[in-house]
């Protein structure tokens, strides 16, 4: 009988859970009516979820989020080099600019580093829109943080409030690796947080499908002691060997510098263009030296 | 024993024959009880006023929080019961976040007003399953100071969930004579340190001690700096231009 | 903590057991978009045709609709999806209308966008959205985004079905990708370009696009949307007019704002 009851009131069609949620209460229709799935906390709450048996597997199946599933119809934007590191001038942070969905490019312009508030950045790797907004969420957290306790948040907890939001959503397909960068009571500070709900301080890390061919122009050229010069040209170089290297990775590199009163937007720099001056630059040292030169002007033949 | 309004005062929900809520307007009453607060517009910013009671010369003045920023444009003063005032900040705070989240825009200074006017109005009996909510109505009235895009503004919020604009005013025990010399100070052009000094010389008026910088607190919020409290040596200024 | 809806009575357990066909909701209805930025207009445009797999299910489907005085909408993807975003977006900018007293700017709608979108980042809505209109400061304004919600601002966007023809011919008209300007002329600076010239880059992306791309034609609706106080003789001049253009201006939604909306129609090859 239970099992004939079921089968009676399943709906024909599987429907949306927000409108149950979100505008069944008439008293969220005041001031509150505009906040969509946002709380009266503040929380992130009411999710819309497919009503199947297994919403995870739905998503997968129908979504591609890095390009391992070319079968799906919806195509979200990712793929990434993030790299940042602390030296003796504070924090670099460098990211390149592509956005890729499958093997199109869907953007060379993208702003991978977001600027969480004045003093601390996030990275974005892995899906756009999942950094995008969890990282603009984990602003008000932090602005709220500032307002409750009157000092800004440290590091450490801001990276712990993203560690926590995400975990929460475990397993449920998010795809995010992200470092956050600051300068707090402590000093400077870096998290390398992901969707796994990992949470790693350390000193220099590089995300993403790129990040190998980062660490290894990064690796050889890193030393606390280096100056803002030195530590900013290294940042972008090992961007762009990886936007060089990596196809999901390129377009522009974007740099920042956090220093003790916040960070700073370094520049703007096009990929080419720059791998190509820094192989102008060798080949001159190399010509300086004496050695045998590299010849022809086409930095083809550089390469080969 | 049993005073003539008996019937009707003790249900927040219920109205007497007459057509009043009597926990409501007892409410009211609770702010006349608080210390006096004022508010002014001018057209380079709102200014807000506090006084602080201080009865024992044991008390670390520094602790008593009258004035609270909502976000770096609007900030507020309180009078009556302050603990109930912290919800309604809390309350303000969140929903200015959750604005600025959801539209990447700053909230308006009215619908912050209204924002907190809608939770006062949250008590008595739960509804559904409404798990956290208020058995009486907050006593404590907010004036609300902002900048937003129609420029300075100054909102009073009381327990009734009643709000208004005003160009000043000034709620708490003194406010009837407060409010007087506003009426009669007040002008449209005022400059921010004419409405500094005017506050201070209002507060001044109604209070019993002296004016010092640790009894009474100065706030503004300009269109340049947004919300700041005034600080010490800023205020003795002020308070050193009273005297004048 | 009430993160998701609550799961629903069939997502027991004991009902595993009933034989379940996979869950598609999403079908793949052709189709193009494109919205180009301008220094003081903004040109928002769709062809008009709507299909599935090879047969094409009607000639004129909208895809495009105006939000407000300053912003417009074209969704492309599930044709579903997006008329049912379109409309919820609708609703939430009655409802900030009502809450807020003004009409929401485009930045504003951006994000709220980001965050409808979001909130459906475990059910996603299969619609890639572009929003074009004018910015506060008086600026054309174009804002694109993912199905999840991930945006960004740019000076124009292709989507749809020949995203892939259009962008790299906007990539070289609009963003002057591997143009060199002559020696001695001014440099290339993006986002400056006239009305009717991009207006003729709107058009010929769509005529072409037809050409290659059985799932776009039929018709083309471009919604050009313009500052206060600018001139409309360069659209509605008598000679700009193109053979079988018609041009409409759509009335005022708000009070105040007076940014001027024009409806420019006309046909694509229907073969």
């Amino acid at each position: 009988m239970d099992t004939l009851v079921r089968q009676l009131s399943r709906p024909a069609v599987p429907v949306h859970g927000e409108d149950d949620e979100a505008y069944g209460n008439a008293a969220e229709w005041g001031s509150m009516g505009g906040y969509g799935n946002l709380s009266r906390t503040g929380a992130i709450s009411g999710m819309t979820v497919p009503r199947v048996l297994d919403p995870i597997s739905f998503l997968a199946t129908h979504t591609d989020n890095l390009s391992t599933n070319p079968e799906a119809k919806i195509k979200l934007a990712h793929g990434t080099t993030c790299l940042a590191f602390k030296f003796r001038g504070g924090i670099i942070v460098a990211v390149d600019s592509r956005a890729s969905a499958g093997s199109y490019i869907a953007s060379g312009t993208v702003k991978k580093v977001i600027e969480i508030n004045p003093y601390l950045l996030g990275t974005m790797a892995g899906g756009a829109a999942d950094c995008q907004y969890w990282e603009t969420y984990l602003g008000i957290r932090c602005r709220l943080y500032e307002l409750r306790n009157k000092e800004r948040i440290s590091v450490a907890a801001a990276s712990k409030i993203l560690t926590n939001l995400v975990y929460q959503y475990k397993g449920m397909g998010l795809s995010m690796g992200t470092m956050i960068a600051g300068w707090d009571k402590t000093g400077p500070a870096l998290f390398y947080v992901d969707s796994d709900g990992q949470r790693i301080k350390g000193n220099l890390f590089s995300v993403g499908s790129g990040s190998t061919f980062a660490y290894g122009v990064l690796d050889q050229g890193y030393s606390y002691d280096l100056s803002d010069e030195e530590a900013q040209d290294l940042g972008r170089r090992s961007i762009i060997a990886a936007g060089h290297r990596d196809g999901y990775s390129g377009n522009t590199c974007n740099l920042y510098h956090v220093r003790e009163n916040g960070w700073e937007f370094i520049g703007n720099y096009d990929v080419s263009q720059e791998w190509y001056k820094y192989n102008e630059k060798e080949k001159k040292a190399l010509e300086h030296a004496g050695k045998a030169g590299v010849q022809g002007g086409s930095p083809m033949a550089v390469e080969a | 024993m049993f005073l003539t309004r008996s019937e009707y005062d003790r249900g927040v929900n219920t109205f007497s024959p007459e057509g009043r809520l009597f926990q409501v307007e007892y409410a009211m009453e609770a702010i006349k009880l608080g210390s006096t607060t004022v508010g002014i517009t001018t057209p380079y910013g709102t200014v807000l006023a506090v006084e602080k009671r201080v009865p024992s010369p044991l008390i670390e003045s520094s602790s008593i929080e009258k004035i609270m920023e909502i976000d770096a444009h609007i900030g507020c003063a309180m009078s009556g019961l302050t603990a109930d005032a912290r919800t309604m900040v809390e309350h303000a705070r969140v929903t200015s976040q959750m604005h600025n989240f959801t539209y990447d825009e700053k909230i308006g200074v009215e619908s912050c007003t209204q924002a907190v006017c809608d939770l006062a109005l949250r008590f008595g009996e739960s509804v559904e399953d409404d798990d956290a909510l208020m058995s009486r109505p907050f006593g404590v009235a907010l004036l609300i100071a902002g900048i937003d895009e129609k420029g300075p503004q100054l909102y009073h919020a009381d327990p009734s969930g009643t709000f208004t604009r005003y160009d000043a005013k000034a709620i708490g025990s003194g406010s009837d004579a407060a409010q007087q010399s506003l009426q009669d100070s007040f002008h449209k052009q005022m400059s921010l340190i004419e409405a500094h000094t005017l506050a201070l010389k209002v507060l001044k008026q109604v209070m019993e001690e002296k004016v010092d910088e640790n009894n009474v607190q100065l706030a503004q919020v300009t269109p340049e700096k947004g919300f700041t409290i005034l600080g010490e040596d800023e205020l003795k200024r002020v308070i050193e231009g009273l005297a004048a | 903590m009430a993160l998701f809806a609550p799961p629903p009575m069939y997502a027991d357990p004991t009902m595993a057991a009933d034989k379940q066909h996979a869950f598609n909701p999403y079908s793949e209805n052709g189709g193009s978009i494109l919205a180009i930025a301008g220094a003081d207009f903004t040109v928002i445009a769709g062809d008009t045709r709507q299909s599935e797999g090879y047969s094409i299910q009607t000639r004129y489907a909208r895809k495009v609709w105006q939000l407000t005085d300053r912003c417009v909408i074209a969704t492309n993807g599930f044709a579903a999806d997006g008329n049912n975003f379109v409309k919820r977006i609708k609703q939430r900018l009655e409802w900030y209308e009502h809450a807020h007293q003004k009409q929401m700017s485009i930045k504003a709608i951006a994000r709220l966008t980001q965050t409808m979108l979001y909130g459906n980042r475990f059910f996603p809505y299969f619609a890639y959205v572009i929003l074009g209109g004018i910015d506060e400061d008086g600026t054309g304004a174009v804002y694109s985004f993912d199905p999840i919600g991930s945006y960004e601002r740019e000076a124009c966007r292709a989507a749809g079905a020949a995203q892939s023809l259009i962008q790299p011919f906007l990539d070289n008209q609009i963003y002057f990708r591997n143009q060199t300007p002559a020696p001695g002329a001014e440099p290339f600076v993006p986002g400056r370009l006239p009305l009717s010239t991009v207006l003729g880059l709107v058009i010929d992306s769509f005529t072409s696009a037809t050409e290659r791309e059985i799932a776009v034609g039929d018709g083309l609706e471009l919604y050009v949307v313009m500052k206060k106080g600018r001139t409309t003789d360069d659209l509605v001049g008598s000679d700009n007019l193109i053979k079988n253009m018609q041009v409409q201006e759509l009335g005022a939604l708000g009070e105040g704002g007076s940014e001027r909306t024009f409806l420019v129609s006309l046909p694509l090859k229907r073969d």
